[in-house]
């Protein structure tokens, strides 16, 4: 080996790491043997197997008898020292209230907005978790393939509960609900009751809900026995006792046999009533035992216990082949959902109740995550700048014997005690904002789904000490590092020396809040593009009111409609089934294909008047509409959409004059409309029929825009004078419509306000950041002046650096923003493209924030006399 | 300890490894020496001091490593332990060789 002794130093990592652990007393010597050892392996061997040496010999020191007695120093009298920190520390907090004020207002609004989104995480995944048999409920769910397609349902079919009791010995229960949506109406009292669903008399032993009233064998036994919650026997029956009244429900007298507790709202679906299964079986006995294609169930089991599941599911190929026959539609599984899974999971069709958004949980959650961070990044950024203000304090404390890890304990109490006093006013902030939050994201976010409240206490304490030690590490660390000696000597080493580190921290805070605002920015182009995206129907000024299929309407359809079509205003009216935004209804339908077979399938259907497609401006691709004066159009005329077209692989003219034959009634395509979406473009859409019918559920109205109130006003009265029984419960397409992107609307808005948080604690920061530097800097500013230099270019001296930063925080975020939206963007049929502008507006906006936040500071340093900067010695 | 005693004056770390390796062909890593060192030092069969720093050590002094009358003693005894013992062991239980 040639090389000098000098050049060959022992491996640095594992010195300092043996310098660490070893006890003092031992340190000198045997790091004087490990060096010595290695340089004669240096010398003899090769450098790398005297370092391959030297670093294993370390490892094989670090044992009991080597390492050094932590946490026992003999010197350290630790109680009256801890006072005497935690003086200091108030001392020094209360000396610049300005920084003191930034640091705590930025932590408490971060942690403000991280509870009040973790609050809202939590509440999000608390669902269904109250139900003390929670863990063994399922959900019986359907994969349905037809000829065509593979249909993922939500529902399930009557025979399925049962069959599966006796089949599996693992289900202890089962409990079957349908939804209906009912007319109530008891004295002068008269609503709908759209959470009404009948449901077996096993619901009560299934899941946790509370009878407050009635006897839970019997409750639901009976046919005609109506369970209500304690909201809805309220609003009928007052202060009236209302167990064993009657209440009168679209056609039929209910008798009331239970009261249940409300429903919490953190269930995957929530009832109004429960009307007993009976009231539908007794007339239903042979499809309850052999429909098991009616899906209009959703049946949840109870197994003996959880980890059965794997059994059933094991066994459920085989179920399904002894029980159901096997057709051209058949089930190719039938998982089973947990039920603390079910509000989260992908969405099937005709699910019973509101989801949630797993999605829209992540990204809180990271703005949450964020904003903590920009707020600890202020926290680190000023106390690091600030440290040479501490210098002298340091530099005492050392000379008086003070060790490293005293002082670091020093400045992370320091640091702690800022977080606890975040922590008090965030408290005060969350309590403030927490109503204002509670309208921002629509829900009503009880405490009740909270853990108790010395668990809360417990996790907000480590929080807050970990956000402490997280902020209060690296400046600790810092300030516990100067030299004494260095301290007394005059220079502004320590102060400029990490410049870099606090860069990297501010471009960080530039990068989140770029991202969050090109992300606000671009989701909002997202949901403009689905709400403005043309539908194929037209939702704009068109006024629905529900009929539940009242029989008079049924029945005197056509009268009813001209009736209300004579009102100004009104340009025409239809009645459906269903309208668009709604669930449709699908049936097991038989449609000829090419070869003249027909082909079973699970088709959606929509059953309409006359003006349907008039009324929604549909178009007619091929075909013609129902028509008045064609009688058998009533009962065998259908109308196809472009999808089914497609997907059956006719053009639109080889659709007309195919057969269709099914449970509903045996008939003729007539016509194929243009695909319109009568989903959300959440999902695509599917095939669908449209058949001819007089029973409405609802009736539409397209009313010129110009007098939309006057308008209503005018339908009401003649709605109330044609059938007063009926409520005239009115509502805009277009809003129900739009009401489907709900959780991505909140998503827009919910980070539209964060977003603004975020970008305000930066600029906390920053300003802090900056009127630091300008008191640095005053005297160099005041002779700049003096020597001419110009308010511009003193603003550009400090603002420059700033601006690089952006620069280069807009070339970070841009990448992983787009990413990140695109990813988000696959929930919907239709993306909007991402449009490169936004990120410069965001970029720009950051940038606007940022300057005006910088050059107000910088512009007093820049105007002020610099006789009066230079003077102050 | 032995080897303590062998080396005498020169008895420091490196030294008594190289002593060990020499004389028993047996590794001894610096960590397993360290800690026999300061357990027999607690003990008080050895004693130790502060020698000169070398250029080859990076500054680092040495510490020489002597034995104590105690340490003396106590190998003295076990030596002597050793030898009754071995002589107690009865002819015909070594195998012929």
């Amino acid at each position: 080996m040639n090389t000098s002794p000098h050049d060959i130093k022992p491996p640095s990592i594992f010195l300092r790491f043996f310098r660490w652990f070893c006890d003092p007393a031992l340190v000198e010597d045997i790091e004087g043997d490990l060096t010595e050892m290695f340089y004669r392996d240096a010398e003899s061997k090769s450098i790398s197997a005297a370092r391959f040496k030297f670093s294993l010999n370390i490892m094989r020191l670090f044992r009991p008898g080597i390492i050094k007695k932590f946490g026992r120093q003999p010197f350290t009298q630790t109680s009256p020292m801890f006072r005497n920190y935690f003086i200091t520390s108030i001392r020094s907090l209360m000396r610049s209230k300005g920084f003191s004020a930034i640091n705590i207002v930025g932590l408490a609004v971060g942690l403000a907005t991280f509870s009040m989104i973790s609050l809202y995480v939590y509440h999000e995944l608390s669902f269904d978790r109250y139900h003390s048999k929670g863990d063994r409920i399922f959900r019986i769910v359907e994969n349905l393939r037809t000829e065509n397609e593979l249909l993922l349902q939500s529902t399930s079919s009557p025979p399925m509960g049962p069959r599966m009791l006796k089949d599996f010995p693992e289900v202890e229960n089962y409990v079957r609900f349908q939804k209906w949506n009912l007319l109530a109406q008891y004295d002068d009292v008269t609503d709908y009751e759209p959470d009404s669903y009948i449901a077996d008399s096993t619901v009560f032993d299934v899941f946790d809900f509370k009878l407050v009233k009635g006897d839970k064998r019997t409750a639901l036994r009976e046919p005609y026995s109506i369970v209500l919650t304690q909201s809805m026997a309220t609003k009928y029956f007052g202060d009236e006792e209302p167990l064993g009244k009657m209440l009168k429900m679209d056609y039929d007298q209910f008798k009331v046999t239970g009261i249940v507790a409300d429903v919490q709202e953190n269930s995957h679906f929530t009832f109004s009533n429960l009307i007993s299964f009976s009231t539908w079986s007794k007339n239903q006995k042979e499809n309850e035992q052999n429909a098991w294609f009616w899906n209009g169930f959703h049946t949840y089991v109870l197994l003996r216990d959880a980890d059965a599941v794997h059994n059933v599911r094991s066994k459920m190929k085989d179920f399904i082949a002894r029980n159901i026959e096997k057709g051209g539609m058949y089930y190719e599984d039938l998982p089973l959902q947990e039920l603390s899974s079910i509000y989260m999971a992908p969405q099937r069709s005709w699910e019973n109740g509101m989801r949630g958004s797993l999605n829209n949980v992540y990204i809180l959650s990271i703005i949450a995550v964020f904003i903590l961070l920009i707020a600890c990044f202020n926290y680190i950024n000023l106390a690091t700048a600030r440290a040479s203000r501490r210098l002298k304090e340091v530099g005492l404390r050392k000379s008086l014997g003070a060790l490293r890890r005293m002082l670091v304990a020093q400045f992370l109490g320091e640091s702690i005690i800022v977080a606890f006093i975040a922590a008090v006013l965030a408290v005060m902030l969350t309590w403030a904002a927490l109503p204002a939050f509670r309208i921002l994201i629509e829900s009503p976010l009880n405490f009740s789904v909270l853990p108790n409240p010395l668990v809360i206490t417990a996790v907000a304490v480590a929080l807050v000490l970990l956000i402490g030690v997280f902020a209060g590490a690296y400046p600790a660390l810092i300030i516990s590092g100067f030299q004494p000696l260095q301290i007394f000597k005059p220079s502004t080493k320590g102060v400029y020396s990490h410049q870099n580190f606090r860069k990297v921290l501010v471009a960080t805070q530039f990068v989140i809040s770029i991202m969050l605002v090109a992300g606000t920015l671009l989701i909002y182009d997202q949901l403009d593009l689905v709400r403005n995206q043309d539908l194929g129907f037209n939702k704009n000024a068109v006024l629905i009111v529900p009929t539940n299929g009242d029989t008079a309407i049924v029945k005197h359809l056509d009268a009813v409609k001209n009736e209300l079509k004579n009102v100004r205003g009104v340009k025409s009216v239809s009645g459906s089934s269903t309208v668009p935004g709604q669930s449709t209804t699908n049936l097991y339908t038989e449609i000829e294909m090419m070869d003249g077979k027909l082909s079973p399938t699970n088709i959606n259907f929509n059953f309409v008047d006359h003006d349907f497609l008039s009324t929604y401006d549909i178009e007619l691709i091929a075909g013609r509409d129902f028509l008045r004066e064609a009688k058998a159009d009533d009962t065998t005329a259908y109308l196809i959409n472009e999808t089914a077209v497609r997907d059956f692989g006719w053009t639109p003219e080889q659709a007309i004059g195919k057969r269709v034959s099914g449970r509903y009634q045996g008939g003729k395509i007539i016509g194929v409309v243009k695909d319109f979406h009568y989903r959300s473009l959440h999902t695509r859409v599917e095939p669908l029929l449209l058949a001819l019918t007089t029973y409405v559920g609802k009736i539409a109205f397209r009313i010129d825009d110009a007098d939309l109130t006057g308008t209503v006003n005018r339908v009401q009265a003649k709605w109330q004078e044609l059938i007063p029984y009926l409520p005239f419960n009115y509502s805009f397409l277009d809003v129900d419509f739009d009401r489907q992107y709900k959780a991505d609307q909140q998503l827009g808005k919910v980070a539209g306000v964060f977003t603004g948080l975020a970008i305000f604690i930066g600029c906390l920061g920053l300003l802090g950041l900056t009127s630091f530097v300008v008191e640095r800097r005053t005297k160099e500013i005041g002779i700049r002046k003096v020597l001419g230099a110009s308010v511009v270019s003193v603003v550009m001296l400090i603002t420059r650096e700033f601006i690089w930063l952006i620069a280069v925080a807009l070339i970070v975020a841009t990448p992983v923003t787009w990413y990140l939206i695109r990813e988000w963007e696959q929930n919907f049929t239709l993306q909007a493209p991402i449009n490169p502008v936004q990120f410069a507006i965001a970029g720009l906006a950051v940038f606007v924030f940022t300057s005006a936040t910088i050059s107000f500071l910088s512009l007093k340093a820049a105007t002020s006399n610099p006789t009066k900067a230079l003077r102050t010695e | 300890m032995l080897t303590v005693g062998i080396l005498y004056k020169e008895a420091y770390g490196v030294a008594i490894i190289d002593e060990m390796e020499k004389r028993l062909q047996r590794n001894v890593s610096i960590g397993a020496l360290q800690t026999v060192l300061r357990r027999l030092e607690d003990k008080g069969y050895l004693s130790s001091e502060f020698g000169e720093a070398t250029n080859v050590r990076g500054g680092k002094r040495k510490r020489y490593f002597s034995l104590t009358s105690l340490g003396s003693r106590v190998l003295r005894e076990t030596q002597e332990q050793r030898l009754e013992l071995y002589k107690a062991i009865p002819r015909v239980a070594f195998p012929k060789s």
